[in-house]
């Protein structure tokens, strides 16, 4: 069970956290069109290698917090800024 | 449709009358499929030596007589998620699309023993999908609605029938997630998944098709010019290979060979885990499926019981599996199953699958001319493997999409059209 | 005839605690200490179990938890490991596999056809004709091997348990032993784990200085401060994190107990296990592993046989021959490997008679123990990633050291060959490196020596072909036929024979069936690679892993007034709550004509504090929140980005700053999440307060036209009237004296109603003295069932009913709250292009024309086909309907495609049992007082 680093609570197990998944910005809803619209909706990099997430610590601080996760390792760092991004 | 050409004679017929022959004469084997050199040009280029590649060359060969065809997988045929799914066929989907596309497998399959002259072992057990609640009772009426309407074998059953066709299910209304019922799907079942993969393999290279093993797609040429992008063959690990066609059929890195040729797709990669435990005396015909508790059990001629479960928590490509997968699925099994206790869990493993937003797969072509796709397929590639591969070639062979697949096209998700299979599919097992 | 041998030096028995135990059904006796195996080896039994495929007899080849010939049925307990398991008083133990009778077996037919039952064989038969498929299936499944599962449970006791030991050393052999001790004496807290009953692996079984040199190292574990031993147990896995699974099988009173252990560093002292030698006749009973042989003589005093035949290629085959002639046996031969003999094949049917020499020669005999290398147990060690290396002058794998993360280190026999001492010192430093990665203390690294590595014969398949899986009964002729026929990789050979996918995984025979592939190939052994070691290491019950059953549900307040009162139980979600009190439409008059009750409890309930609250509000609602007045309370829709219905529900606002959402019960954790996910990470500037309320409150909706009468009875501080207090208002005030109460006047019945919300200690008292205080107006309780026929009546939506995964808020009927004058609010721009685009599918009354006939939810509406041959299209379904009770007839919600959506069209509903039937589409959504007048009174 791999640890998710919560810059609130320390490192605890990944079953304490929801997965919210890539960050990615929310366009301008005034300017944005159907096609970058659903790229924000359905797109994914789905990368197979480090990747910025963010988790929602459920069964903690109930913060959501972002991580850089390797995909394949699972290996896990802390990213530099937190809470920023969804 | 045109005729079909006569497979040559290599490979050998398979029949008890031949197994006796060898049995009593000790000659040389003919081998299921043969090695043959990588040619630097092929028509058709497959990637991905699962049954939706091997399937489509098949079809390819046989259905169009289109040879020129290589499948080129990274490890060897089967090794990914046609190897590791839990090898459970049905068609009791919930969109009529749905049904009709899978309709159309399981009637693929019931003959394909036949087709491919390759015992698959399809065992049509039948298909319980238990309700707990009477949410879920109505998704299960709705699916047996749409399945009827669309001409297949469904019924929602109550929990006395229930505990007839599965006698070790505890249907007691003393439980924590009592069973108000259940879809019954008599056509259902289960295969020898790896069987399909070498009947397949067989069946396309006897018709000529190349199938080449360890050998790994590292790029993809794409020509640009101003009206458009083509597609002009593939790199490899053992070199370039030129083709006006090539066919992305990979589960779990869909969206790297995909990007390959500059086509991003909507798709998220999760790991999916699935166990067995060792053999016990057959005691469970039909296939059981619980989506409430996230969990899926059938058992194996050979006795084994096979346990499956919806995608891990969080995307990936891990294939180590986790403790917490078989803690939680043994406690699920054990809700329904409680006299199973002192089975013994033997081996768990891990596949990858390729999610969509809508859960249904993504198929035909791409913006790159002559680079298709037949990917995006979840928890449930499998069990359309042989109308993939059957679609597909008319894809390819005829130049257009044929209408069984047109809801599939990746422009749905630009175009906000997603289908409606989500509440069916979530554990659809 | 007893094969007991008299008291050895290092037996496990209690030799003045003797019983018995059936055999298929006769007594056998038994010393404490003895496995089933020992205890009927002394018994002089020789056939434990009949092979899978052929039906052969099969005896002891391991003598060892991984014995595959003496897997039996105890009980009510399939498959257990007979060589393992000690035997107990009274326990019934039967063969498996063995119809009708264990010596005499018919399916030993097989065997004749064995020739024929070549690798794949079932891939090639059966094939045609098609029907008869099913029939030879059924033929098939009766041979399936494995014991017997019960139909009802047994009820045993599972259990589970965290450790957090800074070291958890696997395997207590004299590795094992002095790597805890090492790692202990560094300060570490150590868990060592072991699969035998006792300490000591090897040495266990072993002359007198082993012997001695066990005691030496048992005292100082036993002694040592830090160490925690579990004996009987394994570890079963080594997952990401170094989260390590442990089964325990030693708790008294418990079945199985799983530990999962947080190691900050795990040592694989597994130890090596022996390989079995491949040619013709290697499973018939009377050919043992040397390990076998010495673990039966020394740890349970059995006499393996009467004259042996040895093939040895290692100082453990020697061992075996001095510990056969020190307990009688008649060495019959010796063939030393080192020196180039070998065995061509053994001979007998049910027990071994002679083994055929090079020479020709036929040496009789009942024992062949061969002794011809080991398998690197190398499954913890590849769980952590790494890929052992074949070392072709030792004839086995050793691990990668450098594809080992940080906190895996590999000690004893896995690791390399040496003396005791060697292997020792080797431990020592292993165990106090580890404690160093764990602890972080010391000063750097710890130096570990270099193990040397032994030359040994390299001994797979011998001249002839044999049994290479024995819980699959695949030969060796089956591993070259698959290569022949093209299935060339080891992982593709594994698959068509199955060859490693039994009961040992792979741990007996995995390295001999790489090895015979790798012949077939004409690859070197490295080149051909391994099959994948998946956990758990030895299989577990899903008792165990499964633990003791935390399904938890959650229970309002009013919960023992409910089961008084005879309520039927529904099960929403993590909530059990009444259905009906026996007649829901009884229920449902009583609120349309005089006053009913109903426990809202699991309605999710969010406190808003802060400044920007109606900035949330607008944002996550579809409709307008700038203008919401103290006191009042609005109805609103959450779309989600995509357009979807999310949830729903009322919030009002109870004061300067403050507001009290209300969610559906199934959206309750949603919802919070969601409005913390939009608060934290895209507006974190704003001061919103977030606080879950939905069990601090026990909610209840008093509800009916005599609903306002009974309040007054009860309610201090509140103005009930109408003008003063109006519809789709908000009061706080004392019920049923009771400070702190939320009333909301909302009416999701359609009737005048009042839900209330009572600080959650005081609900069964509010709800019992309302019961009392209304009982002259006709008070009754109705339960969920009752509340969705009202609703209903009325016309108002249940999300995730009336809506599925794809419905955007226009086909939710929801157009008069959609407001997308609004600069922003969730899910905007795909409502506007929904409304845009006009062809979406709507959700419309609909009432059967024979109002007797109530279309069940989900039926399909259909364009009947003009064409007989044709299959009707879908235009349609049914989301909701039921019987009206006040109506006094069926009553629907429908999604339909938007040309059917005008009211009055007349559609076509095919019912379960393939009718049609003919329902129009109504004026409105509800069916009873559309204009809302009973509301508002």
């Amino acid at each position: 069970m791999i640890l998710l680093p919560c810059p609130w609570c320390g490192p605890r197990n990944v079953a304490e956290f929801g997965y919210v998944g890539e960050a990615g910005p929310r366009p301008d809803p005034a300017s944005a069109g159907p096609e970058e619209w659903r790229g924000y909706l359905y797109g994914r990099a789905n990368p197979c290698g480090w990747v910025a997430e963010s988790w929602y610590h459920r069964m903690g601080c109930r913060r959501y917090i972002s991580v850089e996760r390797h995909t394949l390792s699972n290996e896990v760092r802390p990213l530099a800024t937190e809470g920023a991004g969804r | 449709m045109p005729t079909r050409p006569r497979p040559r004679r290599y490979p050998a017929r398979y029949s008890a009358f031949s197994l006796l022959r060898h049995g009593l004469a000790g000659d040389h084997l003919v081998p299921a499929w043969r090695d043959r050199e990588l040619k630097n040009s092929y028509d058709v280029v497959i990637i991905g030596g699962g049954v939706h590649g091997l399937a489509t060359a098949y079809y390819l060969a046989a259905n169009h007589g289109i040879t020129d065809v290589a499948v080129l997988d990274k490890g060897y045929v089967g090794s990914g998620g046609s190897g590791r799914n839990t090898a459970i066929l049905r068609s009791n989907y919930l969109t009529p699309e749905g049904v009709r596309f899978y309709d159309r497998s399981v009637r693929l399959y019931e003959r394909l023993a036949a087709d491919l002259n390759y015992n698959v072992m399809f065992s049509q057990r039948g298909h319980l999908t238990l309700a707990h609640n009477d949410s879920s009772l109505r998704t299960m009426r709705w699916r047996a609605e749409v399945n009827k309407l669309e001409g297949v074998d469904s019924e929602v059953v109550g929990p006395a029938e229930i505990k007839k066709l599965v006698p070790y299910l505890d249907v007691s209304a003393a439980v924590r997630y009592p069973i108000l019922g259940a879809l019954y799907h008599p056509p259902g079942g289960i295969i020898r998944h790896d069987a399909v993969v070498w009947g397949y393999a067989r069946g396309a290279s006897g018709y000529g098709v190349h199938i080449h093993q360890n050998t790994e797609v590292t790029g993809i040429d794409v020509a640009g010019g101003p009206n458009g992008r083509r597609v002009r063959g593939v790199r490899t690990d053992r070199g370039d290979i030129a083709a006006s066609t090539v066919i992305n059929c990979t589960a779990g890195w869909s969206t790297l060979v995909a990007e390959m040729a500059g086509v991003r797709l909507p798709i998220q990669t999760f790991p999916l885990q699935a166990a067995v435990t060792e053999p016990v005396r057959p005691f469970l015909d039909a296939v059981v499926v619980s989506g409430s508790l996230h969990v899926y059990v059938s058992q194996t001629d050979r006795g084994e019981l096979v346990f499956g479960a919806s995608v891990d928590p969080f995307a990936g490509y891990s294939m180590r599996g986790s403790l917490e997968f078989v803690e939680g699925l043994a406690g699920h099994v054990l809700e329904l199953m409680p006299s199973l206790a002192k089975v013994r869990l033997l081996r768990q493993w891990a596949g990858l699958c390729d999610m969509t937003p809508d859960f249904s797969p993504i198929m035909g072509r791409t913006p790159v001319d002559g680079f298709l796709v037949d990917v995006g397929w979840g928890t449930y590639g499998f069990k359309a493997g042989p109308v993939s591969g059957e679609a597909m070639a008319d894809c390819v062979a005829t130049g257009r999409t044929p209408d069984i697949i047109a809801p599939f096209g990746v422009e749905r998700f630009a175009e906000g059209r997603l289908l409606g299979e989500k509440g069916a599919a979530a554990v659809g097992h | 005839m007893s094969m007991r041998l008299g008291p050895q030096p290092g037996e496990v028995l209690d030799r003045t605690r003797p019983f018995t135990f059936t055999w298929n059904g006769r007594e056998v006796p038994a010393y404490q200490g003895d496995t089933i195996a020992s205890a009927l080896a002394a018994a002089g039994v020789r056939v434990f179990s009949r092979s899978l495929k052929y039906h052969r007899p099969r005896g002891l080849l391991t003598a060892s938890f991984h014995d595959p010939g003496c897997i039996v049925q105890v009980d009510d307990e399939p498959n257990v490991r007979g060589a393992h398991r000690l035997a107990r008083p009274g326990m019934r133990v039967r063969s498996q596999n063995t119809w009708p009778s264990l010596n005499f077996d018919v399916k030993a037919i097989n065997q004749l056809a064995g020739r024929f039952l070549s690798a794949g064989f079932y891939y090639k038969t059966f094939i045609r004709p098609r029907w008869l498929w099913p029939t030879y299936e059924r033929v098939l499944r009766r041979f399936a091997n494995g014991g017997e599962v019960p139909p009802e449970a047994a009820g045993d006791y599972y259990d589970k348990r965290y450790a957090h030991p800074e070291v958890l050393v696997a395997g207590g052999g004299p590795a094992g032993m002095a790597a805890a001790l090492a790692a202990a004496d560094a300060g570490a807290s150590v868990l060592l784990v072991e699969e035998e009953h006792q300490l000591g692996g090897h040495l266990c079984w072993g002359d007198e200085a082993d012997l001695a040199a066990l005691r030496g190292l048992s005292e100082r574990v036993a002694a040592a401060p830090g160490i925690e031993v579990l004996c009987d147990s394994a570890v079963l896995g080594r997952y990401e994190g170094n989260w390590i699974a442990v089964v325990q099988r030693t708790v008294p009173g418990v079945a199985e107990r799983l530990v999962k252990v947080r190691a900050g560093t795990l040592v694989v002292a597994s130890g090596l296990i022996e390989r079995p030698y491949v040619f013709a006749g290697n499973d018939i009973p009377g050919v043992m592993l040397s390990t076998a042989v010495r673990r039966l003589i020394n740890l349970y005093a059995v006499k393996p046989g009467e004259r042996a035949v040895v093939l040895t290629g290692n100082g453990d085959g020697d061992a075996a021959v001095a510990d056969l002639k020190r307990a009688g046996v008649t060495v019959a031969h010796i063939a030393d490997a080192r020196l180039g003999d070998d065995i061509v094949r053994a001979h007998g049917r049910g027990r071994l008679r002679s083994v055929e020499l090079p020479d020709g020669r036929r040496v009789d005999c009942d024992l062949l123990v061969t002794a011809t290398g080991w398998t690197a147990p190398a499954a913890l060690l590849t769980m952590a990633g790494d890929r052992p290396v074949y070392d072709p002058r030792a004839a086995r794998y050793f691990p990668d050291p450098a594809r080992l993360p940080e906190d895996v280190l590999a000690a004893g026999g896995i690791a390399g060959d040496g003396s005791l001492d060697e292997l020792l010192a080797h431990a020592d430093a292993v165990g106090a490196e580890a404690a160093r990665r764990a602890t972080g203390a010391g000063d750097g690294p710890v130096p570990i020596p270099t193990l040397p590595v032994d030359a040994h014969p390299a001994l797979f398949r011998g001249r002839t072909h044999g049994i290479v899986d024995f819980c699959e009964d695949v030969s060796s002729t089956d591993l070259v036929q698959a290569v022949e026929e093209g299935y060339r990789s080891v992982e593709l050979v594994k698959r068509y024979t199955t060859v490693t996918m039994g009961p040992t995984q792979g741990k007996l025979e995995a390295v001999n069936a790489v090895a015979i592939v790798a012949e077939a190939t004409g690859r070197s052994i490295g080149e051909t690679g391994t099959t994948t070691w998946r956990p758990p290491y030895v299989p577990v019950t899903l008792g165990a892993l499964a633990g003791r059953v935390f399904e938890p549900v959650r229970y309002s307040p009013m919960q023992p007034w409910h089961e008084a009162h005879g309520a039927t139980p529904l099960v929403a979600g993590a909530w059990i709550r009444p259905d009906h009190y026996g007649d829901p439409h009884a229920e449902a008059r009583t609120v349309r004509g005089d006053v009913g009750i109903i426990d809202v409890t699991p309605i999710g309930k969010l406190d808003l504090r802060g400044p920007d609250v109606p900035k949330l509000l607008n944002l996550l609602y579809v409709n307008k929140w700038s203008k919401l007045d103290v006191g009042r309370v609005r109805y609103g829709v959450m779309c989600a980005d995509d357009g979807v219905v999310l949830d729903d529900g009322v919030t009002g606002h109870l004061g300067p700053d403050h507001y009290l959402m209300s969610t559906t019960s199934s959206g309750a954790a949603t919802v919070w999440e969601w409005v913390e996910n939009w608060l934290q990470t895209q507006h974190p500037d704003w001061q919103v307060h977030v606080t879950p309320l939905t069990t601090a409150y026990a909610s209840m909706n008093v509800a009916g036209p005599r609903s306002r009468e009974l309040l007054e009875r009860v309610t201090e501080g509140v103005d009930l009237a109408g003008e003063a207090f109006p519809y789709m208002n908000v009061r706080t005030g004392r019920v049923c004296g009771v400070d702190d109460c939320v009333l909301w006047r909302i009416g999701f019945t359609g009737e005048l109603s009042y839900e209330l919300h009572i600080p959650a200690a005081y609900g069964l008292h509010v709800w019992e003295t309302l019961m009392e205080r209304g009982h002259d107006l006709g008070i009754a309780p109705f339960g969920v069932e009752a509340q969705r026929i009202l609703r209903l009546e009325k016309g108002h939506l249940i999300v995730g009913q009336d809506t599925d995964g794809l419905t955007r808020g226009f086909s939710a009927g929801l157009d008069w709250a959609i407001k997308l004058d609004k600069d922003d609010f969730v899910g905007k721009p795909e409502l506007a292009w929904q409304q845009e685009a006009g062809e979406y599918p709507r959700l419309v009354g609909l009432q059967p024309l024979d109002g007797s006939v109530v279309p069940e939810e989900a039926c399909q509406i259909v364009d009947p086909p003009r064409r007989a041959d044709r299959r009707p299209r879908i235009v349609g379904r049914v989301t909701s309907s039921r019987m009206s009770p006040i109506l006094g007839r069926s009553i629907c919600l429908a999604q339909v495609d938007a040309h059917l959506a005008a009211p009055g069209t007349q559609v076509t509903v095919r019912l379960p049992d393939g009718r049609h039937i003919p329902a129009r589409v109504t004026d409105h959504l509800a069916h009873f007082d559309p204009t809302g007048d009973r509301l508002r009174v």
